[in-house]
C-alpha cells in the first residue's frame, strides 16, 4: 500500500517545492521509497505472494488487485534503488535537477513502474504500462532535444505495440470471464486463438525491449533524450517488457509458444548480432551504448523464451546487472558529452591522462559490461548462454559471439575516448556525485557477481511457480 | 417528464429576462433549472408519469439525462463570457439551449416513433438558430443554413422511413414493431423503411457516408455551440439510434448489423485521416467527432450496450474532453481558429496545459483516464462478434494518437513561450475546467459507482 502511494504523493508534492530545494527533496523522497522497499524485502518470504490491495471487484470483470511475488519484489526493489541513483547522477544538470516538474515526472514514472510490477489484473497491468509512457514522453519532450518527429515515432511505435497487447488482453479476458491474473492463468485458450494472442502481447514487449525488427525507434530516442530520460528508459522501462514476458506472457499463453518459439529465438539472436555489429561501426558514443543495450537485451529475451529455471534465474540476474550497467554507461556518455561538447568518438582522445579517476571508473564499468568474472554479468550471461547451448548448439555458438563483439566495441570505445595524445589541455575530473554513483554501481555489480544466490533465492520460488503453470498448460 | 417541463418553463423565463435586460440572472436561473431538473429526474413527483406512457427513462435513461444536464451546465458556464458580449441575446441563447435540451431528454426517454420524431425536431430546430447566431460572420450564417437544409433533408428521409415502417407493421410503438417484425412475414417495405431511418440517423450523428456537413457546420458555428453539437447532440443521437435499433429492429439484426459495422469502419478512418491534415482547431474537432461518433456507434453492434455502462462511460469521457478543449480554445480566443494559436499555452498557464494534456490523452484512449475505460468497454463488447472491426478500431486509435499528440506537442511547446500575454480565465470557465479534470481523472471510480 504505502509502497505505491509514496511515489504518487512525492510526485504531487514536488510541484509545490521551490526550485532551490527540490534537489534535496527529490533525493530525500527517493530514499524514503528505497527504505520502504527494503522493509518489504526484509519481511518477504520467497515462497509467498504478498497482497498489497485486497481484490476489489469492479463491474465488467475488472478487479482492483495488487500484490507481488519474488520476481515482482525484485523489480520493485530495483526500481526504488535505481531512481535515487538517477537523481544523484543528475545533480550537475541544472536544467533538470532544479526543476520541480522534472522531479514530479520522475516520481510519477516510479509510480507507474511500481504499478506494472505489482499489478495482479490484466487491465491494471495495461493501465500502468501505458501510464509510464506519459511521464517519460514529457521528460523527453521538455528536457531533451529530440525533434517532434523522433518523439512521435517513439510514442506511436510503443503505443501501437501496446494496443495490440490490449486487444490480446480483451480476448483473454472474455475467454476467462475475468482479468484477474489467477483466472487468466487458469483459463485454457483455444489453440487457434493462442497464436494471435501471443503475437499481440509479444508485439508490445518486442517494441519495448526492443527485439530486432522493432528497434528502430530506440537509437534516435536515446541519443536525443536527456541523460536521466535515457537512464529511465534503458534501466527501468525496458525491464517492464522482460518482466512482462516472464509473468504475463508465457505462463498465460504457453500454447502460443509452440509455433512462435523458434521465430522468437531467431529474431532475438539476429537482433543481438545485428546490434553488436552496429556497435562496432558507431562513432557516436551514446548511439553505441544504445545499440549495446539492444544486444544485451536480445540475449535476455532469447533466454526467457527457453523458459527453464536456469534460464529465468540467469535472466533475472542479467536484468539487475544490465540496469546497473546502463546507468553507468549513460552517465559516462553524459560526462564526456557535457565536458567535451561532442559525442563523436574520434574527436575525443587522451582523456585518461587528464582525468585519471574518470578513466579508472570507466574501465570498471566497461569490464562489467563485457562480463568479466566476479561481475554479475558473468553469472547472468554465462547462464543464459549455457541454456541456449543446451537447447541448440548452433544458437548457443552464435549467441556466444556477442561476448567477443561486446569486448570489441566496449574496449574500442574505451580506447578511442581515453587513450592517445590528450586533445584538451585540462579536463575536469569526476565530481563527488558522479564518483558516488560509480562506487555504488560497481559495489552492487560485484556483490551480485560474488553472491548471485541473493537474487536467485529471492526469485526462485516464483519462477518455479511460472514454470509449473507453463508445463501444466503445455502438457494437455 | 417533470424535468422537461421545468426546463421548458425556465427557458421561457430566460426569454423574458432578456426583455428586462438582466443577462446575469438568466445564467444563474438556467443553472438552477438544470440542477432542479436533475433532482426531479431522480426523485419524480409522479404527478404525470403514471398516466403518461410515451416517455420512460429507467436507470440507464436517468444516467444519460444526468450526463446531458451536466454537460449543458458546463456549456452554459463556459460560454457565459461570450454570451455576455452580445448583451441583447443572452436570454435567447440560454432559452434556445434549454429548449434543445428538452428535445434531447425526450430523445432519451421515447417509447414511440411519434415521440422520437418530436424530440428530434425540438433538439434540432433551436440548433439551426444557434449555429447561425454569430450574425456578422458569413461562415456562421452558412453553417446555420447548411445545418438547416441538411437537417431538413434528414428529417424527410426519416419521415419517409417511418411511413414505410408504419405501412409494414401498422404501429408507431417500438415494442409493437418488434413483435410484428419478429413473428410475421417481413415485407420489402420494412427493409426500405429501415434503410431510410438508418440514413437519417447517420445524418444526425454525422457518420459516413452522410458526414459531409459536419466540418463546415462545426467550423462556422460559434465555438460554444459547436461544443454543444459535438457533445450533447452526439450523446442523445447515438443513444436514440442504439435504442431504436435495439428495440424496434432487433429482429432484423442480421440485416443491419454488418452494414453498420462497415460504415463504422469507414467513418473512423475517414475522420482520423482527415483530422491529420487540419490546421483549424474546430475542423479538427469536427473530424475527431466523426471518429468518436463511430466508436460510440459500435455500441449498436452488441446487445446490453445500453444496459451495462459501456456507452455511458464512453460518452462521459468523450463529452468532457470536448468541453475541456473548447473551453481552452475559447480562453485563447483566436479569431482565425488556427491550431498554431494554441502554441505554448502550456507554458503560459500550466493549469491549462495540464487540462489539455489530460483531455487529449483521454480522447486518444490512453489509461488511466476515463476515455480509455469507455473505449475498453465498448471495444470488448464488440470483440466476440466483430474482431476485425476491433483490429481496425485499434489501428485507427493509433492514428488518432498521432493527431492528438501533435496537438499536445503544440500546446506544450516551449518555442512560443516568450509570448507572455496572460490568458484571462473567467471564474466560470475555471469551474468547468476543474470539473472536466476531475471527471476525466477519476473515471474509473465512476465505473465502480455505476450500480
Amino acid at each position: 500500500m504505502e509502497l505505491l502511494i509514496t511515489s504518487l504523493a512525492l510526485g504531487i508534492i514536488s510541484f509545490f517545492i521551490p526550485r532551490n530545494s527540490i534537489k534535496i527533496f527529490g533525493l530525500f523522497g527517493s530514499f524514503v521509497s528505497l527504505g520502504i522497499a527494503c522493509v518489504h524485502l526484509i519481511n518477504f518470504n520467497p515462497d509467498s505472494i504478498v497482497t498489497l490491495f485486497e481484490p476489489q471487484s469492479m463491474p465488467f470483470g475488472l478487479t482492483f488487485h495488487m500484490g507481488y511475488d519474488g520476481l515482482g519484489l525484485m523489480m520493485i526493489a530495483l526500481t526504488n534503488f535505481i531512481i535515487p541513483i538517477i537523481l544523484i547522477s543528475n545533480f550537475n544538470n541544472t536544467s533538470t535537477s532544479e526543476s520541480p516538474l522534472f522531479h514530479a515526472l520522475v516520481f510519477f514514472m516510479q509510480f507507474g513502474l511500481l504499478g506494472v510490477f505489482s499489478a495482479e489484473d490484466g487491465i491494471m497491468f495495461y493501465t500502468f504500462w501505458e501510464f509510464t509512457l506519459i511521464p517519460i514522453f514529457l521528460i523527453l519532450y521538455w528536457f531533451g532535444n529530440g525533434t517532434n518527429k523522433i518523439l512521435l515515432k517513439f510514442f506511436i511505435y510503443t503505443l501501437v505495440g501496446s494496443l495490440a497487447m490490449l486487444a490480446s488482453f480483451i480476448a483473454l479476458g472474455l475467454n476467462a470471464n475475468s482479468f484477474d491474473y489467477q483466472d487468466l492463468v487458469a483459463a485454457t485458450i483455444p489453440m487457434e486463438q493462442a497464436c494471435w494472442i501471443f503475437t499481440g502481447i509479444m508485439l508490445a514487449f518486442a517494441v519495448k525491449i526492443p527485439i530486432f525488427p522493432f528497434h528502430t525507434w530506440q537509437p534516435d530516442t536515446y541519443t536525443t533524450a536527456p541523460m536521466s530520460g535515457t537512464m529511465l528508459l534503458s534501466a527501468l522501462m525496458l525491464k517492464m517488457a522482460l518482466f512482462g514476458m516472464m509473468k504475463w506472457l508465457l505462463p498465460i499463453v504457453p500454447e502460443g509458444l509452440v509455433e512462435m518459439k523458434w521465430i522468437m529465438i531467431g529474431l532475438s539472436v539476429v537482433g543481438l548480432l545485428y546490434a553488436a555489429v552496429m556497435c562496432i561501426k558507431q562513432n557516436d558514443i551514446k548511439r553505441l551504448f544504445a545499440y549495446a543495450s539492444i544486444s544485451h537485451l536480445g540475449l535476455i529475451a532469447a533466454g526467457i523464451i527457453i523458459f527453464s529455471k536456469d534460464a529465468l534465474v540467469g535472466a533475472s540476474v542479467q536484468i539487475v546487472n544490465h540496469s546497473l550497467i546502463a546507468v553507468g554507461l549513460f552517465l559516462i556518455a553524459e560526462i564526456l558529452e557535457s565536458r567535451l561538447k561532442t559525442r563523436e568518438l574520434n574527436q575525443m582522445h587522451g582523456n585518461a591522462t587528464l582525468a585519471p579517476k574518470f578513466g579508472f571508473w570507466f574501465a570498471i564499468i566497461a569490464f562489467a559490461s563485457v562480463s568479466v568474472p566476479f561481475t554479475a554479468g558473468f553469472i547472468g550471461e554465462f547462464t543464459l548462454l549455457k541454456v541456449l547451448t543446451d537447447t541448440n548448439i548452433w544458437i548457443g555458438v552464435i549467441s556466444a559471439t556477442t561476448l567477443v563483439f561486446g569486448a570489441v566495441y566496449t574496449l574500442r570505445a574505451y580506447q578511442l575516448s581515453m587513450f592517445g595524445a590528450p586533445k584538451l589541455e585540462s579536463l575536469e575530473d569526476l565530481r563527488w556525485n558522479e564518483l558516488t554513483v560509480f562506487i555504488v554501481i560497481s559495489l552492487a555489480i560485484l556483490l551480485f557477481g560474488l553472491f548471485p544466490h541473493l537474487i536467485s533465492d529471492l526469485v526462485g520460488p516464483s519462477l518455479e511457480r511460472f514454470i509449473t503453470l507453463f508445463n501444466a498448460s503445455t502438457s494437455h | 417528464m417533470e424535468a422537461i417541463i421545468i426546463l421548458f418553463l425556465i427557458g421561457i423565463i430566460a426569454l423574458f429576462l432578456g426583455i428586462m435586460n438582466q443577462p446575469r440572472i438568466s445564467t444563474f436561473l438556467s443553472i438552477a433549472g438544470l440542477i432542479l431538473a436533475g433532482i426531479i429526474q431522480y426523485h419524480p413527483l409522479n404527478i404525470l408519469s403514471e398516466k403518461y406512457d410515451l416517455l420512460r427513462f429507467g436507470d440507464t435513461g436517468n444516467a444519460f439525462v444526468l450526463l446531458v444536464l451536466i454537460i449543458t451546465g458546463f456549456i452554459i458556464l463556459t460560454g457565459d463570457k461570450s454570451f455576455q458580449n452580445e448583451k441583447n441575446h443572452v436570454g435567447d441563447f440560454h432559452a434556445l439551449l434549454l429548449f434543445s435540451l428538452c428535445g434531447g431528454i425526450i430523445l432519451i426517454g421515447y417509447q414511440d416513433i411519434f415521440m422520437f420524431f418530436l424530440g428530434l425536431e425540438i433538439l434540432s430546430i433551436p440548433l439551426y438558430v444557434l449555429a447561425g447566431s454569430k450574425k456578422q460572420s458569413n461562415a456562421s450564417s452558412e453553417a446555420g443554413v447548411k445545418y438547416f437544409f441538411m437537417g431538413a433533408f434528414a428529417t424527410c428521409l426519416l419521415l419517409f422511413g417511418v411511413a414505410l415502417t408504419y405501412g409494414a407493421t401498422g404501429s408507431f410503438n417500438l415494442v409493437e414493431i418488434l413483435v410484428k417484425t419478429q413473428f410475421s412475414q417481413q415485407s420489402a417495405m420494412l427493409f426500405v423503411g429501415l434503410l431510410f431511418i438508418l440514413a437519417s440517423f447517420l445524418f444526425k450523428v454525422g457518420a459516413a457516408p452522410f458526414h459531409f456537413w459536419v466540418p463546415d457546420v462545426y467550423q462556422g458555428s460559434p465555438t460554444v455551440f459547436m461544443g454543444y453539437m459535438s457533445s450533447v447532440v452526439k450523446i442523445v443521437g447515438v443513444y436514440a439510434f442504439v435504442k431504436f435499433f435495439h428495440i424496434a429492429f432487433v429482429g432484423l439484426h442480421e440485416f443491419w448489423a454488418p452494414l453498420i459495422a462497415i460504415l463504422i469502419a469507414i467513418s473512423m478512418f475517414l475522420g482520423n485521416l482527415s483530422a491529420m491534415m487540419q490546421s483549424k482547431f474546430k475542423r479538427l474537432m469536427a473530424f475527431s467527432s466523426i471518429t468518436n461518433g463511430a466508436y460510440a456507434l459500435m455500441a449498436i453492434l452488441y446487445p446490453k450496450s445500453v444496459q451495462d455502462s459501456s456507452l455511458w462511460i464512453f460518452m462521459v469521457g468523450y463529452a468532457t474532453s470536448v468541453i475541456a478543449m473548447i473551453t481552452i480554445s475559447m480562453i485563447v480566443n483566436d479569431e482565425e481558429d488556427e491550431i498554431s494559436s494554441l502554441k505554448g499555452i502550456g507554458y503560459r498557464n500550466p493549469f491549462l496545459g495540464l487540462v489539455s494534456i489530460v483531455a487529449l490523452l483521454s480522447m486518444s484512449g490512453i489509461p488511466p483516464f476515463t476515455g480509455f475505460f469507455g473505449k475498453l468497454m465498448v471495444f470488448s463488447g464488440v470483440w466476440t462478434q466483430y474482431p476485425w472491426l476491433i483490429v481496425l478500431a485499434l489501428i485507427s486509435s493509433a492514428i488518432g494518437v498521432y493527431v492528438y499528440l501533435r496537438l499536445v506537442m503544440t500546446i506544450l511547446s516551449k518555442e512560443d513561450s516568450e509570448n507572455q500575454t496572460s490568458l484571462s480565465i473567467h471564474p466560470f470557465q475555471l469551474i468547468v475546467l476543474i470539473g472536466c479534470l476531475l471527471i476525466l481523472t477519476f473515471g474509473w471510480v465512476m465505473i465502480s459507482c455505476w450500480k
